[in-house]
């Protein structure tokens, strides 16, 4: 596909702009896979290529991959006005120019004027193009205010587009004129200028203009008796053989008009319309979508995501029971080590409590022994409690769970068991955090006789009675 | 094809696996919750470049009953050779037996031949209880990992090393919210080290992940500088039907174009910061940060307020931005966030700005009525005429973008956009700031910058990006 600079660099910006309301990880998904299909190319190919595998996919966008692009379309009307007001401003002012009535003649040095006037301003738009120069932004702005930044930047290069192709039509259109007026007409043509010139000077610089064609049409360069003969000045009568070479000068000024009019203008205009390609070029060189689509292309999508989602599925937190005093207990299972050594006073082997080991280094055998120890010792209390302590910091495990469950078994059925998680120094009460896990695994087994306390060893207060909480 | 590598990150309950997997994987979905047992079931996390996995995370549950499993272990073998056959057995016979769902989990991956990374938290002390796991781990004959991540403030990882030295090829301390970026690469090289065919594909992995890393500050200065550039040259537009108000109703029309600018700032500030989130892969930020918000009649960087914020005028006049920057400006804008107070705002500013409020008073946006054409008028708001504004945007933006990228996955505290008093932009280069000055001087003259000024003024960007983070790491 064959596009123009200009249509291509619209349709890439475009794209760049739709992409922009997509997900980095997804354009960067969609162009990796492109590039790992493509081969290195230019950066026009690639462009061409990575739009039509886009619009492939996307049948919707071909209507702006096959029709003129709407925003072309207005600068395509813009230049089609400046033609039209080339044609007809070049026949009025060739017919201004060569207006004659019979009582004086047309001044060549007028239209030599007129000529250097019209190149000069045509050179002026080509070097107003290439400074990017909007002196008429204004105006421009108001007729093309949709046009996005990327054509606003070539609205210099647009104008003096249009501009040249105007000035083109207008020469074209006021040569024509003068053709057809020296057929129709008998037109008086002379010099005359209020500067002391001489004819001889004039000569030469007739002369020096026709350089161009005076070999390919000697008769288009004025001879010095024809310069001579059709000076003209105002009170001047005019006599019988100078009349006779008065049309002369039309040869010359058609090759004049043509060579300094017509021609200059086709190649500023075809130097414009390559300008405009040119910059259209260059901007999509340096499109930063093109460095960020060559970008994705070129590096390895990276993914370390899965579609695991769970972080809105955590468990809740929230913890209904409530913490309750320990009570004076006859059993004390150290389970894991909890309490390290010595242990606190309110659980330490007295006489009349007991501490077995249970849990983390111990065995299973252990665990087992631990249990029927106690249980006989608790058979023989009349309000029988057990306080398991826990390390604080570690989250109950199966293990533990099991632990109860056998005790629940094998120890009296109305067995009161504390819970009391110890914190890493027991002297210190544990985290309300640590607490609250506790307490949710209490919740969780669903039996009665089992709470969790917390051991402070500096409580304000404690009402205890044996075997019982109050 | 040899299969990808695959890590099981395994342990006692509560200890950071997940924290150490969202980390490493840069997923920020994984569920972290203090309560034992949110994990159930082992999810895998895999890191694949183009479609090509390279290497597998997986998150498993934790132990609950280990010295069972290891007691039926040691009952049905024979010698050392059988052992990992006994806990493939173990698996086999157990996978319907609702008490050891949780091994059975985090066993399988192993028997399908990944790595062990042995998670433990280091602020807790070390207890024998954990022997029974580390053996269990120990019988299944794949390369371990030992991660020491301590949870909370103490430190007892001395005596954790030491134990898990006796079980382990590897032991490393890494925290799975704090550590740095080049702390995840080094852990994945230890990863590598595991076992010699997976140190190659560990290395790309580095590569890949390094990369990313710098593209990601890359984009993230160019996401800034363009909102830097549409803030800067927002202006607010209403057009009016009704010829040219009243003196009160232009005030009313002041006023609401004033809201509409404001708001418009904030949502495009807001959508900065998602979009910088975003490209990290942070989806779930909690933020806490002073709004953008004008206060016209607090004046917070009056000349008395420069000055006890310990900023001189001599010292702005040095920081590189010429006799042009220092007219008329000054700072009526304040951010009134929700929680904060004006002290710390004030704070905010001033350290999210750097040094830059250099005047007396900053220019606020005014409304202007265009020329009455056709009975249509249009009232124009903004855009802000002091480039002031636009360094509090950068520096809010910078500020953010550091906590982002420094932000592990595994981390689910509250962002806090503390305010920092102190002129990180000194350390920016000349040519930077004179980027950054000329970009924001054509923005508010609401000139669109070029493909050239634009990439000029994003490299700046990132330039300050780096500075800050210097800044950061390098205090003083």
């Amino acid at each position: 596909m064959t596009e123009h600079p200009l249509t291509r660099l619209l349709a890439f910006d475009d794209q760049v702009r739709r992409d922009r309301r997509q997900a980095p990880a997804f354009l960067h998904r969609r162009d990796r896979r492109f590039g790992l299909d493509t081969e290195a190319c230019d950066d026009d190919t690639l462009v061409n290529q990575w739009l039509t595998h886009l619009r492939r996919f996307s049948p919707g966008s071909q209507q702006n991959a096959g029709g003129r692009d709407r925003r072309l379309q207005r600068w395509d009307r813009i230049g089609l006005a400046f033609m039209a007001a080339g044609v007809l401003l070049g026949i009025t002012t060739m017919l201004g120019l060569l207006y004659y009535d019979g009582s004086g003649r047309i001044n060549v040095t007028v239209l030599l004027a007129f000529l250097a006037l019209q190149l000069l301003l045509a050179l002026a738009t080509a070097v107003q193009s290439l400074l990017g120069w909007r002196p008429w932004g204004w105006l421009v702005n108001r007729s093309a205010g949709a046009d996005t930044s990327v054509l606003q930047h070539l609205h210099p290069q647009l104008l003096a587009r249009a501009a040249q192709g105007g000035g083109l039509a207008f020469t074209l259109a006021g040569l024509a004129t003068l053709l057809v007026l020296v057929v129709v007409q008998d037109l008086a043509f002379g010099w005359s200028t209020t500067l002391a010139a001489g004819a001889e000077s004039y000569h030469r610089l007739v002369q020096t203009l026709a350089i161009p064609w005076q070999a390919l049409w000697p008769a288009a360069v004025p001879d010095a008796n024809l310069v001579a003969s059709t000076r003209f000045f105002r009170a001047a009568p005019t006599s019988a053989v100078t009349a006779v070479r008065w049309g002369d000068w039309w040869p010359f000024l058609t090759m004049a008009w043509l060579c300094y009019g017509v021609l200059p203008r086709a190649l500023l205009r075809w130097l414009a319309g390559w300008h405009l390609r040119h910059q259209a070029r260059q901007r999509l060189y340096h499109h930063p979508g093109l460095t960020a689509l060559r970008y994705r292309m070129e590096t390895p999508v990276l993914e370390t995501g899965n579609p695991d989602a769970d972080a809105s599925s955590a468990p809740s937190l929230d913890t209904r029971g409530e913490l309750q005093p320990y009570p004076d207990s006859p059993v004390v299972i150290r389970w894991a080590g909890a309490g390290g050594e010595p242990l606190p006073l309110d659980f330490a082997d007295n006489g009349q409590r007991q501490v077995f080991e249970a849990g983390g280094g111990a065995t299973l055998a252990q665990d087992r022994l631990a249990l029927r120890q106690a249980a006989a010792v608790l058979a023989l209390a009349e309000q029988p409690s057990a306080i398991v302590l826990t390390r604080a910091w570690e989250p109950p495990t199966g293990e533990l769970e099991d632990f109860l469950s056998e005790a629940r078994e094998q120890w009296p059925t109305d067995t009161l068991v504390a819970l009391v998680p110890l914190a890493t120094d027991p002297s210190r009460p544990p985290e309300p955090q640590q607490l609250a896990q506790w307490l949710r695994f209490s919740q969780r087994q669903h039996q009665a006789r089992l709470q969790v306390s917390r051991y402070d060893a500096q409580p304000p207060a404690r009402a205890w009675s044996n075997g019982g909480a109050t | 094809m040899s299969q990808p590598p695959l890590f099981a990150v395994v342990g006692h309950p509560n200890k950071g696996k997940s924290s150490v997997v969202a980390t490493l994987s840069q997923n920020d979905a994984i569920a972290i919750a203090l309560e034992p047992g949110t994990t159930r079931e082992h999810h895998t996390y895999p890191l694949s470049i183009d479609g090509e996995t390279l290497y597998t995370l997986v998150d498993t549950p934790g132990f609950q009953r280990p010295r069972q499993v290891l007691a039926w272990l040691e009952a049905h073998s024979l010698s050392a050779s059988d052992r990992a056959e006994t806990v493939a057995a173990f698996v086999q016979q157990h996978r319907d037996d609702p008490r050891f769902h949780d091994e059975c989990e985090l066993l399988t991956p192993l028997i399908n031949g990944a790595g062990i990374i042995y998670v433990v938290d280091g602020s807790v002390p070390y207890s024998a209880a954990h022997e029974s796991e580390m053996t269990i781990l120990r019988w299944t004959g794949q390369p371990s990992l030992a991660l020491i991540n301590s949870i909370g403030t103490d430190d007892h990882s001395d005596t954790w090393q030491a134990a898990l030295g006796q079980y382990f090829q590897v032991v490393r301390k890494f925290n799975a919210v704090t550590a740095p970026f080049n702390q995840h690469l080094s852990l994945l090289k230890a990863f590598g080290q595991l076992e010699p065919a997976w140190e190659s594909v560990l290395e790309r992995a580095v590569m890949y992940l390094s990369e990313q890393r710098a593209q990601r500050r890359h984009q993230a200065a160019r996401l800034i500088a363009t909102a830097l550039e549409d803030m800067m040259a927002w202006q607010e537009r209403r057009t009016l039907t009704t010829g040219q108000p009243a003196d009160a109703e232009r005030d009313a029309l002041a006023g609401q174009l004033r809201q509409a600018w404001y708001r418009h700032q904030r949502r495009r500030e807001q959508a900065l910061r998602l979009a910088i989130e975003a490209l990290y892969q942070h989806h779930r930020v909690q933020r806490q940060e002073a709004e953008l918000e004008w206060h016209s009649d607090h004046d917070l960087f009056s000349e008395d307020s420069r000055q006890a914020w310990g900023v001189s005028r001599k010292y702005l006049a040095g920081a590189g931005f010429g006799a042009g920057a220092l007219g008329g400006a000054g700072l009526d804008a304040v951010t009134l966030g929700s929680s904060l107070g004006t002290g710390a705002l004030i704070g905010g500013l001033v350290g999210a700005a750097g040094s830059y409020f250099y005047g007396d008073r900053l220019t606020l946006p005014v409304m202007r009525l265009g020329p009455l054409r056709d009975g249509l008028q249009t009232a124009r708001f903004g855009p802000v005429q002091d480039s002031q504004f636009g360094y509090v945007v950068l520096g809010r933006a910078v500020d953010h973008w550091w906590h982002i990228s420094c932000r592990n996955h595994a981390g689910r505290d509250t962002l806090n956009l503390a305010p920092a008093d102190s002129h990180w932009l000194e350390t920016l280069a000349p040519e930077h700031r004179q980027q950054i000055h000329k970009a924001l001087q054509r923005c508010r003259k609401q000139k669109p910058l070029g493909s050239d000024q634009r990439h000029r003024l994003a490299l700046a960007v990132e330039a300050a990006l780096e500075a800050y983070s210097h800044w950061r790491l390098n205090p003083g």
